[in-house]
């Protein structure tokens, strides 16, 4: 664990001293810079993950805070529900998006639990995506193997930055899931009820085994 | 002369089963008048889904029975040292195949790299045992028939799933069958009588690909309600990122800002 923080006091040591080099005009404030939101956002997952004595739930909920205050879980719900968004009631789409948010956390907080053991994140480059938003480009490198390609698209709902999609090694996250939820609708004839029921079976499958698929 | 009406008979049959086959596999398009349906219907891009899914149900099926305990057998007895020759040894003998296709594709800087590679690593490497030209600093890259195709200008077709082999559609199942029959290595390994190098060859690819995909695989049927879906927009996403060799991927779906799936995606 004493290898493990002193190599995070590095890399965050590295990513101000590149942030300050880059742009020695700005300072670095996650709100308005893309660059900054992405390399803080990294960071404050993997510390969540590195604090020490901690229970699988209570890392989960840090997770969760994390995640909430900075994916827009609205906006990605419209997307990813695409044409059944409009024809839900507005309580399906509060319940599609609290399932939705629940599904996404079991989903990634042991992933980033995962990560943690030797990673270190470092954002490439940042491009203008659309009027308001930006595509951040980000490198986790890995020990003994090749570095994931991470894409995160970001966009300005009011002020502060807020994560709509990510790309792991080229695949959108919220673009599979609309792809994939569109289809279970479609098979259930249309009926967004089909789906929520079988997000809540899902979760209840990843909370009861968070870790089933790497256990065999 | 008794198996020959037989045969003739079976062939007359083959071509109408087919295609009742295909018709009874046919997913029902949604009724022209809605826009947005038809919109998400050609952008799933799986006319064939109900044939589809049957088949991707059957290679789950192999793949629980075989392919995956095979390949965690490969994972558990097989030390890292020793997956990574293999790696590399396969990785080497496709050159020649990633090397015309570099060529094909008007990308010299490309196809000189991987000529380097072969020559490096066939003769330092011993045989291609060992990537010595990657510590060199020439990194290897993977290129198919299939993706030549596409820079071609041809495009995916349908998405359809192939016995054992899985996910496809008629543009890569045509970049397979055509790598299958003009790869060199195995051209000269069937001249010189090698038949069952060939095999043995096809059967670690499958198994060090598997082998690979273990964990991601897993990772995506556990947290999927709609596995087949999940694959299927996956594979796609994926193969389009490779034909572009990773640039663009940010055109490839935008969230459209809350325009609530008015606009279609399309995948190329």
């Amino acid at each position: 664990m004493v290898m493990m923080s002193r190599r995070l006091v590095l890399v965050a040591a590295a990513a101000v001293l590149s942030l300050s080099l880059v742009r020695p005009a700005l300072t670095a404030d996650a709100s308005t810079d893309p660059k900054a939101f992405v390399g803080r956002l990294a960071d404050q997952a993997l510390q969540t993950m590195l604090v020490k004595g901690l229970s699988d739930q209570e890392r989960t909920q840090k997770f969760r805070e994390l995640f909430v205050a900075a994916v827009d879980m609205p906006e990605i719900s419209r997307f990813v529900l695409g044409r059944y968004w409009r024809s839900a009631s507005a309580e399906q789409q509060q319940e599609f998006i609290r399932l939705f948010e629940d599904i996404l956390v079991y989903t990634w907080a042991p992933r980033f639990k995962d990560y943690a053991v030797s990673i270190n994140h470092e954002v490439v480059t940042v491009t203008p995506d659309g009027e308001r938003g930006v595509l951040v480009e980000s490198l986790v490198k890995r020990e003994r193997q090749d570095p994931i390609k991470l894409m995160w698209r970001l966009r300005q709902p009011d002020g502060g930055y807020k994560v709509v999609d990510l790309a792991v090694a080229n695949t959108w996250m919220a673009f599979t899931y609309r792809q994939e939820y569109g289809s279970v609708v479609s098979n259930q004839g249309g009926r967004i009820d089909g789906l929520l029921d079988a997000m809540r079976r899902k979760i209840a499958q990843l909370q009861a085994d968070p870790n089933s698929a790497r256990m065999n | 002369m008794s198996s020959f009406p037989i045969r003739r008979y079976s062939l007359r049959l083959a071509a109408p089963l087919f295609a009742l086959a295909l018709a009874a596999g046919c997913a029902t398009p949604p009724p022209a008048d809605d826009a947005e349906a038809m919109a998400d219907f050609v952008q799933v891009n799986d006319p064939f889904e109900p044939l589809n899914r049957d088949i991707f149900e059957f290679n789950q099926a192999v793949d629980r029975a075989l392919l995956k305990p095979v390949a965690k057998g490969y994972r558990e007895y097989v030390p890292q040292y020793g997956r990574e020759r293999v790696r590399d040894f396969l990785q080497n003998l496709r050159s020649p195949l990633v090397f015309a296709n570099d060529v094909l594709q008007g990308d010299p800087d490309r196809a000189m790299q991987t000529l380097m590679r072969f020559a490096f690593n066939t003769g330092f490497g011993i045989g291609g045992l060992f990537d010595v030209a990657q510590e060199g600093g020439i990194t290897p890259h993977e290129e198919d028939f299939g993706q030549t195709l596409a820079v071609w200008g041809v495009g995916e077709g349908p998405y359809i799933v192939l016995p054992i082999m899985g996910p496809s559609n008629p543009r890569d199942t045509t970049g397979l069958v055509v790598e299958w029959v003009v790869d060199p290595v195995n051209y000269r390994l069937d001249r010189a009588g090698y038949e069952w190098a060939v095999w043995t060859r096809a059967g670690m690819t499958g198994i060090e690909k598997r082998e690979k995909y273990l964990d991601v695989l897993d990772e995506v049927e556990r947290q999927s309600i709609d596995y087949y879906a999940a694959v299927r927009s996956l594979y796609r996403q994926r193969r389009a990122a490779e034909v572009t060799n990773g640039k663009d991927i940010d055109k490839i779906p935008d969230t459209g800002l809350s325009s609530v799936g008015t606009t279609a995606i399309g995948l190329r």
